[in-house]
């Protein structure tokens, strides 16, 4: 087995290398780090390390992830053993691996997976201290990922998010009489309906669908001032911005493409935008460069944009990144060794060609990396940049735990409001029924 | 095919006789024509209803599995049923750029094993509950009848804890040895029923012949069954191939795991679909089990019928 | 039983000496206790064990990655009053009746029409084996394509021949999306029930046919008080493992609908998946699986003496 690690490793160094090496202007780096002093961490002799992570979204994330990884073996001696799994598999077997108490070292999970297993993961304080230090402080959404509630104890290490912002046809959003998307509830309504007219419609999705279905339900709550729990976590979600919400998504909905979006997952909004038959979504940038890869949908690309969906009642931009956060499980034999991988793979030497191969899909945690070359790379991804930067987060206001995991995985405000959307209850029935869930989930 | 030859071949086919609402071949002329006809609209129209409607998913994974990408959505320029450029790129894909062929290889292994073990453990099973009757033999039984009741979703989490207590976590030796669960109790049921229809006699003879009970089972009882045991065999490759949940949550590494999970988990990434290496990875992934079941299809038939024979 | 004509002869021979092991192997007890031993410590340990687990589960507030206490009927009292649990009661029961009579209507009708006589029989059961040997997942992806709201390959075809002007609504609402899925379950079962019916059918002797057809018997007759009461005891047996199968339906829901749309085709199944895995509640995921297992046992006891008692009515033994 340790055979196949190291070639594995060193295969994939070449191909990272390689695609470095083509990617050109992307090839330099600009983030220089600040002074700061590096936590010692004594790795324990004959450490070997497994890392479970998500699948790439392009493959230079993966060489490149390899090939980092590969130098920390070659740095350290430690050999380093990188698996990547799907998307919807990665909750599955953190739960499995936290349950059992064996399994990987590290994984990379997504969003408040650190804080579901709290007990399970050791504190990275230290390291995140560190990183924050010399490289000019975590952003919003990272801090709040990445710290206990209420605490400065890290146990979790941000890695990466990814925004969903509005992506739209510039040519169907200016033939009804739009420069861009208007910023308010109303004016957005007024595009949508007048696209509809046009058959050139929107559409969101509605269905069980963990990314695109809970970025749309949360932008509807927080733009409209409405949130499943209040800063204390108690279940706030039956108010009367829920009920607004409820009555501007019915008017919404009526607009959207023909044969509905409740059952759409993540990946019917793509099908859709790509075909024409739906002109503006939210999606993350993997939309933008699947279509711009494709020379039949180059068009397509070059006629989209991005920008932020209505802010309403939000200060910011209201959406949550899906953010990729690392923890280091307990049960983990080399600890140091598993902190020392991650703090490696953080640093500007590895991580700023990692950003950058990833083309914008993952926006950094830590701010200095703004300058990263990625975000001028193209025009259409620096909305991107800062996406870690908002204040919002799943489960919003409250802190994060189980339960907020909870009540976005079983999809209770998606289900709310497409319980709306499909006529099957009115406003103040689906926010009963919302309220009744959450009361059940938060209960704890 | 004329009625009078196919009249003929029935009989010697299958050994039965013509089906009972179709009239001899020695009817007179209008008859014949008329009951052709009246065939065609009974028999064959129908079953090429159900042939279009059973086969129609899978040209359509066909169709997708040789699409370029730019032609999957867009119905409006190409014809969704034809390919307008056929590409072997997914094909490509799949065979070279992911490692295709190792699950392919592992999923052979896991289910040939689990097969096989199934196999030699309720061949003994069925064996003893069936022939030699011990006290409370029908309710060990029926035990193991009721153990098919309950579903791997109920199971595979304190499953998952168990094989990780075994150290068998992202071992193929956990799928080996987890699948027998769910094959066991139905290949004991058919083989009860197969060794139901082997006549007491033979064995009684050979044990007044002094034949010790192992070389009845041996010599007598298992060539006797092994239709009963091919079918067994089949019924049990089928379902460890196609097994979802355990492979999803005792597998972890990319190479060890068994095709249906793989093409899910690697063949997805974030919301993008490689729509026509999924479709090319299920159709190749079936190709052994359908090979498996054209050859043994006769067998199965037969056994399964041998199992509740009268 | 043609068996009997040429009985093995290898053991006639003379008696040879036993060897130790031959011996202890030839004293019943023992022998049982070896047969019995894989296949009941197979079970015992990956099924059994595990099974206590689970039901011990039902009754703490275990957390994915935290160990519960013991809370007692606390998630049952709570799955009562629960909408979504009892939609999902109601949907599996509706799913598995609807399903099965489909399954088995369907499967009757093509295993008659296979023993009718027909070229390229054997490759035509083959081919029509192929829904159920294709892996679940897969045939679940491709049929979520096939019902896709804007791009269903079903609804094209309607709207080019000018039947429909709009997509059909496959699995946007929550009739349509019971019914389709209720479809696919039927297509895959299909083949299965067919074949399985195929070989009862082609155990009746032709010799009845044809003293039924000198009576003067019409076809229906001969369907109702020849084909239908030989084929009962295959049909008892296919029939109670098809509503197993069918009631913990997993795979085909959770990779069409996810249950949705808003909770309309949770099954039981995909229910407890959704709060013990990816709702993290174990506790919960397992009480509602726990609940699958009276209806269980009442299809199993149903479907066995409803249909498998009349065989033994008709005079033949249990054994």
């Amino acid at each position: 087995m340790a055979n196949i690690i190291t070639r594995r490793g060193i295969l994939a160094a070449g191909a990272g290398a390689a695609a470095l090496h083509a990617s050109g202007a992307l090839a330099q780096l600009r983030v220089q780090g600040a002074a700061a002093e590096a936590p010692k961490l004594a790795i324990e002799s004959g450490a070997t390390l497994r890392i479970l992570r998500p699948v790439r979204f392009v493959q230079p994330d993966e060489d490149i992830f390899r090939a980092n990884a590969a130098r920390f073996a070659e740095r350290t001696g430690v050999q380093v053993r990188v698996d990547f799994v799907g998307w919807e598999d990665i909750n599955q077997q953190t739960a499995v691996t936290a349950n059992t108490g064996a399994g990987p070292d590290v994984i990379v999970g997504f969003n408040e997976a650190p804080h579901l297993y709290a007990d399970k993961v050791i504190e990275v304080t230290d390291v995140a201290e560190y990183l924050g230090k010399r490289y000019g402080g975590w952003l919003a959404v990272a801090q709040k990922y990445g710290k206990r509630h209420a605490s400065n104890n890290w146990i979790g290490l941000p890695f990466g998010g990814s925004g969903g912002p509005l992506v739209w046809r510039k040519s169907a959003v200016n033939e009804v009489g739009f420069q861009a998307p208007p910023n308010d509830h109303a004016g957005f309504l007024d595009m949508c309906k007048k696209l509809r007219r046009i058959n050139k419609p929107s559409g969101f999705a509605l269905g069980n669908a963990v990314g695109d279905g809970n970025a749309f339900a949360n932008w509807l709550m927080w733009s409209f001032g409405a949130s499943i729990t209040d800063e204390a976590g108690a279940v706030s979600v039956n108010s009367p911005s829920t009920v607004e919400a409820l009555e501007y998504l019915k008017e919404l909905y009526a607009t959207f493409v023909d044969g509905g979006t409740v059952s759409w997952g993540d990946i019917s909004n793509n099908q859709a935008y790509a075909a024409s038959t739906c002109w503006v979504t939210s999606n993350g940038v993997s939309l933008y460069f699947a279509l711009k890869n494709d020379p039949a949908t180059r068009a397509i690309a070059e006629d989209t944009e991005h920008s932020i969906l209505p802010p309403g009642k939000a200060s910011g931009w209201p959406s949550a990144p899906l953010s990729l956060n690392a923890m280091v499980f307990r049960h983990s034999r080399f600890p140091n060794a598993a902190k020392a991988f991650l703090m490696f793979m953080l640093e500007s030497e590895q991580y700023e060609p990692w950003l950058n191969a990833n083309l914008g899909y993952w926006a950094h945690p830590l701010a200095s990396y703004r300058d990263a070359a990625v975000w001028t790379s193209d025009p259409k991804v620096a909305i991107f940049r800062d996406c870690m930067n908002n204040p919002f987060w799943n489960g919003y206001k409250g802190p994060l735990s189980a339960a907020s995991g909870q009540a976005n995985n079983e999809y209770v405000l998606v289900q709310m409001f497409a319980s709306v959307a499909s006529g099957q209850a009115t406003p103040q029935q689906a926010a009963q029924e919302a309220e009744r869930r959450a009361r059940r989930i938060f209960r704890r | 095919m004329t009625d009078a030859r196919a009249a003929a071949t029935t009989a010697d086919d299958h050994g039965m006789a013509p089906p009972p609402d179709k009239p001899q071949a020695t009817a007179p002329e209008a008859l014949s024509w008329d009951s052709r006809s009246r065939r065609v609209v009974t028999i064959y129209v129908p079953l090429a209803c159900f042939l279009f409607i059973l086969l129609f998913p899978f040209y359509w994974m066909s169709v997708t599995a040789f699409k370029p990408n730019a032609e999957l959505y867009d119905y409006k320029t190409y014809n969704p049923f034809w390919i307008g450029s056929p590409t072997l790129d997914h094909i490509h894909l799949l065979l070279f750029k992911t490692d295709y062929p190792r699950w392919l290889w592992t999923t052979m292994i896991v289910a040939f094993c689990s097969t096989v073990l199934s196999l030699v453990a309720s061949t003994l099973a069925a064996y003893a509950i069936q022939r030699l009757r011990f006290k409370g033999s029908q309710y060990v039984g029926l035990a193991i009848y009721l153990a098919y009741l309950v579903p791997p979703s109920i199971l595979f989490i304190p499953l998952a804890t168990m094989v990780f207590q075994l150290g068998l976590f992202d071992s193929p030796l956990a799928l080996i040895l987890t699948y027998p669960t769910f094959l066991i109790p139905f290949c004991t049921w058919l083989l009860i029923g197969y060794f139901k229809s082997i006549p007491y006699e033979l064995e009684e003879c050979a044990l007044i012949d002094g034949a010790t009970r192992v070389q009845i089972l041996w010599r007598i009882t298992l060539p006797l069954a092994v239709p009963g045991l091919i079918s067994a065999g089949i019924f049990s490759f089928t379902l460890s191939w196609n097994e979802f949940i355990y492979a999803l949550a005792f597998i972890q590494s990319t190479e060890k795991k068994t095709v249906p999970v793989a093409i899910l988990t690697e063949l997805v990434t974030g919301d993008v679909y490689q729509w026509g290496a999924l479709m090319a990875g299920s159709l190749l992934g079936s190709i052994p089990v359908a090979l498996f079941y054209s050859f043994f299809v006769d067998y199965y038939v037969s056994s399964l019928t041998g199992a509740v024979k009268e | 039983m043609t068996q009997t004509q040429d009985p093995p002869l290898a053991w006639t021979r003379r008696r040879r000496e036993l060897n130790w092991l031959e011996r202890m192997l030839d004293w019943k007890p023992l022998l049982v206790v070896a047969c019995m031993l894989p296949a009941v410590g197979l079970l015992m340990v990956f099924l059994t064990y595990p099974l206590g687990l689970g039901i011990w589960l039902a009754f703490t507030d275990t957390q994915i990655g935290r160990k519960g206490v013991w809370v007692g009927l606390e998630n049952f009292e709570y799955m009562l009053e629960d909408p979504i649990f009892w939609n999902a009661v109601f949907y599996s029961v509706f799913y598995t009746g609807v399903a099965t009579i489909g399954k088995f209507g369907l499967g009757l009708w093509l295993a008659l029409l296979l023993n009718n006589h027909l070229p390229f029989k054997s490759l035509l059961r083959a081919i029509i084996l192929l829904p159920w040997i294709v892996p679940t997942v897969l045939t679940a992806i491709a049929f979520w394509w096939i019902y896709n709201p804007q791009f269903s390959i079903i609804s094209y075809v309607l709207i080019e021949l000018g039947w429909r002007d709009t997509n059909v609504d496959f699995i946007n609402t929550a009739w349509s999306a019971r019914w389709s899925l209720i479809a696919a379950n039927v297509w895959r079962g299909i083949p299965f029930v067919a074949i399985s019916l195929l070989a009862g059918l082609q155990t009746i002797s032709p010799s009845l046919y044809e003293a039924a057809m000198l009576d003067g018997s019409t076809p229906w007759q001969r369907f109702r008080y020849i084909t239908f009461p030989m084929l009962l005891p295959i049909l008892a047996i296919v029939m109670t493992f098809s509503i197993i199968f069918t009631f913990t339906d997993f795979q085909l829901v959770y990779a069409i609908t996810r249950g949705g749309p808003v909770n309309s085709t949770h099954l039981l199944a995909t229910l407890a998946f959704q709060r013990g895995i990816p709702g993290g509640q174990l506790g919960e995921g397992a009480a509602i699986a726990v609940s699958m297992i009276p209806f269980l046992v009442f299809a199993t006891l149903f479907s066995y003496f409803a249909l498998a008692r009349r065989k033994w009515q008709q005079g033949e033994g249990d054994d």
